[in-house]
């Protein structure tokens, strides 16, 4: 665990964590200040899919748990899936009126 | 027992930096946010029209404007546990204080989002969905606040293993930010 991810790979790192937020942003269509409605299907992927990518990166550089035990990697990866999958199961039950 | 750990004797949690307690602290609230998560979720599935409608009154600029501050001082904490690590202390206590200030100005916009809605008539108690937004984001504020609190500690008693445990609870704040940005925001 004492391998630290360094400079070069922090920055890089933060590099991905700022284009993805706004592409985040990008996908959500801030751009829609008159006309909102809810996302199309591919922006609520692609919001999901970068928020994915963000945690775990955020996970294994900023945490450092790429220097962890395998099992410990396991538990945040699965934790952190599983809080996009409530997070999904709930945005698209209420799209496609599932529930109530 | 391996002595190349960064805590050997702390069983399973011998291979994660900085005090095993914290870690302990840091999945349990991961698990109650997926919690709360879970029980928005289920309510936006009950009532999306109202969700969407309450949505669209945030700033999800200030959102994610929000998120690239905290993004960028989990960066500074980076940098100040590798400092540290070098034993250069003094630079590792510079990114501290940088972090520290874009953490305040994390806090500075939402209270800025929470005056403005308060000055719109707009309460946890208006509808579900703001029950939800001031009760989630409010307890995140609460743990950037704790966690500031302890990046100024650890910025007068600077060990490396007292930096790697703030930056452990701040980057798990980081964490928990980013998933609730898009929920709470952006996702509708």
């Amino acid at each position: 665990m004492r391998a630290l991810p360094g400079t070069r790979r922090l920055l890089i790192t933060w590099g991905v964590l700022m284009a993805l937020t706004l592409v985040s942003m990008f996908s959500a269509r801030l751009d829609q200040t008159t006309d909102w409605q809810a996302l199309p299907l591919w922006s609520a992927t692609m919001i999901l899919m970068a928020t994915g990518f963000k945690a775990h990166r955020v996970l294994m550089v900023y945490l450092n748990l790429r220097a962890a035990t395998p099992a410990w990697k396991g538990v945040f990866i699965a934790l952190t899936l599983l809080t996009l999958t409530l997070i999904a199961a709930g945005y698209l039950a209420g799209r496609f009126h599932l529930v109530g | 027992m391996r002595r190349d750990l960064p805590n050997p004797g702390w069983g399973p949690l011998s291979a994660l930096p900085g005090n095993p307690l914290m870690w302990v602290l840091i999945l349990s609230e991961m698990l109650v946010f997926t919690a709360f998560f879970a029980l928005y979720a289920g309510q936006r599935a009950l009532d999306p029209a109202l969700f969407n409608e309450s949505q669209r009154q945030l700033d999800t600029v200030l959102g994610g404007l929000n998120t690239l501050v905290l993004l960028t001082s989990g960066l500074f904490v980076a940098f100040a546990v590798e400092a540290i690590s070098a034993k250069r202390i003094q630079r590792s206590r510079q990114w501290l204080g940088a972090a520290i200030l874009l953490g305040l100005l994390f806090c500075l916009i939402k209270v800025f989002e929470y005056t403005s809605k308060f000055a719109a008539g707009i309460t946890p108690e208006t509808n579900a969905f703001f029950g939800f937004y001031y009760g989630l984001t409010a307890f995140h504020f609460a743990h950037v606040v704790f966690g500031l609190a302890l990046l100024g500690l650890v910025s007068w008693r600077t060990t490396t293993e007292n930096v790697e445990t703030a930056a452990a609870f701040w980057h798990m704040v980081d964490l928990i930010w980013i998933l609730l940005y898009p929920l709470i925001y952006l996702m509708r």
